[in-house]
């Protein structure tokens, strides 16, 4: 597998009253990259990264993985390339509790073309032995640790074969020791596969282990050079 | 087009015409079914979210099964009581009565109704006796009963021709013998002291008088099942009438009637030879002295009247049905809102907004379908139920079960609630998903 490239340039998003609350001149970031956004709260993190997904629609500029541009699409051909090509973290899990770890794998196997659905579900499987979720993959989801169910999440974003990865506070509702496994993971897991990794975090553990940290202060990115050369 | 249709429809056995237009009443649910729910799997999701919602769901989906029993038992009990009240009135072809209203002589004829109507005289009632086209005519003598039983007189030849052979035992022979209807408590052999009057108004025995049951009628599924029917001659003895035969009888009850001891009858049951005859014998009887009716024709009436009401009936089950079926999807339009961090979910994990509409709409639907499912056997409950009650309380076998046009209701109330529950579906479509993302 290979991750996609990313090709951001004179991207502006706006909040709901028309105020500006992102702007990004320009980022590229390499496929396979290792990419962690930090920022205070408030600054524009996950807007940027809800924008690199095609959930936020900019008013302006241009958002293009690998040869794809996002942002000349609408609401269903963003959802579309999501499909594809991204796999998607929550910092809150958010599961569908009544049903199990494997279950929750493999949710984008529902309304995945027939053709993929079994490359899913046997991708799911594996992750959660990667991650030592195998034996317990038929328990509930409620019934998992905060960690384990992070875990249950990162392999449902895993599982479809997305060639970019984008977590969004992925480490922020779990313990030191829980953050650490996680993290370690979700970057182990990533380089493995050669995905693209976005991930926004305060945590210095993920800082730590990604290629590249960029910071996000006041709706606007300060990028180092090495990332746009 | 539609001649083209209802010509096919008529070719058909009536199983598969029925079966056709329940079809074809559920076709707009299969469409739509097709249509929304191809290309995806969402069971998983759906009995999750049944089982997240378990209390809401079966809260709703009692609802319209409540709905939906109520709809079907009524409409299912209506049918049920016209047909039971036709079949008691079927061995009924021609009554012969005083000028009147006819439904008070069907009413005391037919179902042994207590009221007051004028009586014929002998010689009117030996004109209908002896007309040519009558095969037999028959006395009725009111004003007795047996612990609340009407005991009615009349003739053995009425008696074998309700019965059609008896169960039990003979036809009586004398005044002090009875037939006892198939659903009294008294057996042959048994003795029985006739009660002046009925019900409230019974005023005592006739002194020592009594009559023994000497057989039992089978099951007519009438009025009569619950009567005793004993010689018209015993009857207007102990009242002190003349009993029908001049001072030379021999004893033997029944026809011929003396016109000059006839103390008069409220009505005489005619079966005539032919239906044409019976034709005839209306036609002649009907004048200033007698009235001829059809109980039939008049029960005819009766059912156009309460075919009118069944219409209002069936259009007021289904706006009801209709009514709490928008109850439950504005609930559930409610519910999506509850949900739709969930249904957020999904769309930015990359689900097309198709799928989150095919989710709520197989949700609404499930509850729909199953609560129609439960509202069929509910409604199939209560129509036992009711009929049973009916029947205790009037004597007519009301035998009312569901049948095809219950399901073709049904049918077609599924197919339209499931057209309604686009709406909600449609609704969640348009809900923004970041907001609803972070909750």
């Amino acid at each position: 597998m290979t991750g996609l490239s990313l090709s951001i340039s004179d991207l502006e998003v706006q909040g709901q009253d028309g105020r500006r609350i992102l702007t990004v001149p320009r980022l590229e970031v390499p496929a396979g990259t290792a990419l962690a956004v930090r920022g205070p709260s408030g600054a524009g993190k996950s807007t940027l990264l809800y924008a690199m997904a095609g959930i936020i629609a900019p008013v302006g500029g241009r958002i293009v993985w690998g040869d794809s541009e996002i942002t000349g699409l609408d609401d269903n051909g963003r959802a579309a390339f999501r499909r594809r090509s991204i796999g998607f973290i929550f910092q809150e899990h958010l599961l569908f509790e009544e049903l199990s770890a494997r279950g929750n794998a493999t949710i984008t196997a529902l309304y995945a073309p027939r053709r993929q659905r079994r490359g899913i579900r046997d991708s799911a499987e594996g992750l959660l032995g990667r991650l030592g979720l195998g034996s317990s993959a038929a328990r509930r989801s409620d019934t998992f640790s905060g960690g384990e169910r992070q875990r249950i999440a990162v392999v449902r974003a895993l599982a479809g074969s997305a060639p970019v990865i984008l977590a969004d506070e992925p480490t922020a509702s779990l313990d030191r020791p829980n953050a650490d496994a996680l993290a370690d993971d979700l970057i182990r897991v990533a380089r493995d596969d050669g995905r693209t990794l976005v991930t926004v975090s305060h945590d210095p553990a993920l800082h730590d282990r990604a290629d590249h940290v960029i910071d996000v202060v006041d709706g606007g990115v300060q990028i180092p050079e090495v990332l746009n050369d | 087009m539609t001649d083209a249709i209802a010509d096919l429809l008529a070719r058909q056995p009536l199983w598969m015409e029925n079966a056709l237009i329940l079809l074809f009443a559920l076709l707009p649910i299969l469409i739509i079914a097709t249509l929304v729910l191809r290309g995806f799997a969402v069971w998983p999701l759906l009995s999750a979210l049944l089982r997240r919602q378990a209390g809401v769901s079966m809260v709703f989906t009692a609802l319209i099964a409540v709905s939906i029993g109520l709809g079907v038992g009524l409409i299912a009990q209506e049918r049920g009581l016209r047909q039971g009240t036709a079949r008691a009135a079927d061995k009924f072809q021609l009554i012969v009565a005083a000028p009147g209203s006819e439904i008070t002589a069907m009413l005391a004829a037919v179902y042994l109704q207590p009221s007051s109507i004028p009586l014929i005289e002998g010689p009117t009632y030996a004109q209908v006796a002896n007309h040519p086209n009558a095969e037999l005519v028959a006395p009725l003598a009111f004003g007795d009963s047996y612990e609340n039983a009407p005991v009615v007189g009349s003739t053995p030849d009425f008696v074998e021709y309700l019965s059609e052979g008896l169960a039990e035992g003979r036809v009586f022979a004398t005044e002090t013998e009875a037939v006892a209807g198939a659903r009294t408590p008294l057996s042959v052999g048994d003795s029985f002291a006739p009660q002046h009057g009925r019900g409230d108004a019974s005023e005592g025995a006739h002194g020592d008088f009594e009559y023994q049951v000497v057989g039992r009628m089978p099951m007519t599924g009438s009025p009569w099942d619950r009567a005793y029917i004993v010689p018209a001659e015993s009857v207007w003895s102990v009242h002190g009438l003349a009993n029908g035969h001049g001072p030379d009888w021999d004893g033997s009850v029944g026809a011929p009637f003396d016109p000059r001891y006839f103390p008069g009858t409220p009505a005489a049951l005619v079966k005539a030879d032919t239906l044409g005859g019976a034709y005839v014998m209306q036609a002649q009887f009907n004048t200033d002295r007698t009235m001829a009716l059809f109980p039939g024709t008049v029960l005819s009436r009766l059912h156009a009247l309460m075919g009118d009401i069944r219409q209002v009936m069936s259009i007021l089950a289904v706006v009801t049905q209709v009514l709490v079926t928008v109850g439950v999807l504005a609930g559930l339009m409610m519910l999506t809102r509850l949900l739709s961090r969930r249904l957020a979910l999904l769309r930015a994990l990359g689900a097309p907004q198709r799928f989150n509409f095919a989710l709520t709409w197989s949700y609404a639907v499930t509850l729909i379908v199953v609560g129609a499912g439960l509202g069929l056997a509910l409604g199939s409950f209560l129509t036992r139920f009711i009929s049973g009650v009916i029947t205790a309380r009037t004597d007519i076998l009301v035998a009312a079960s569901l049948g095809w046009s219950e399901l073709h209701l049904i049918g077609a109330f599924v197919s339209l609630t499931a057209l309604l529950a686009l709406i909600p579906a449609w609704l969640t479509m348009t809900r923004p998903v970041v907001r609803d993302l972070r909750g």
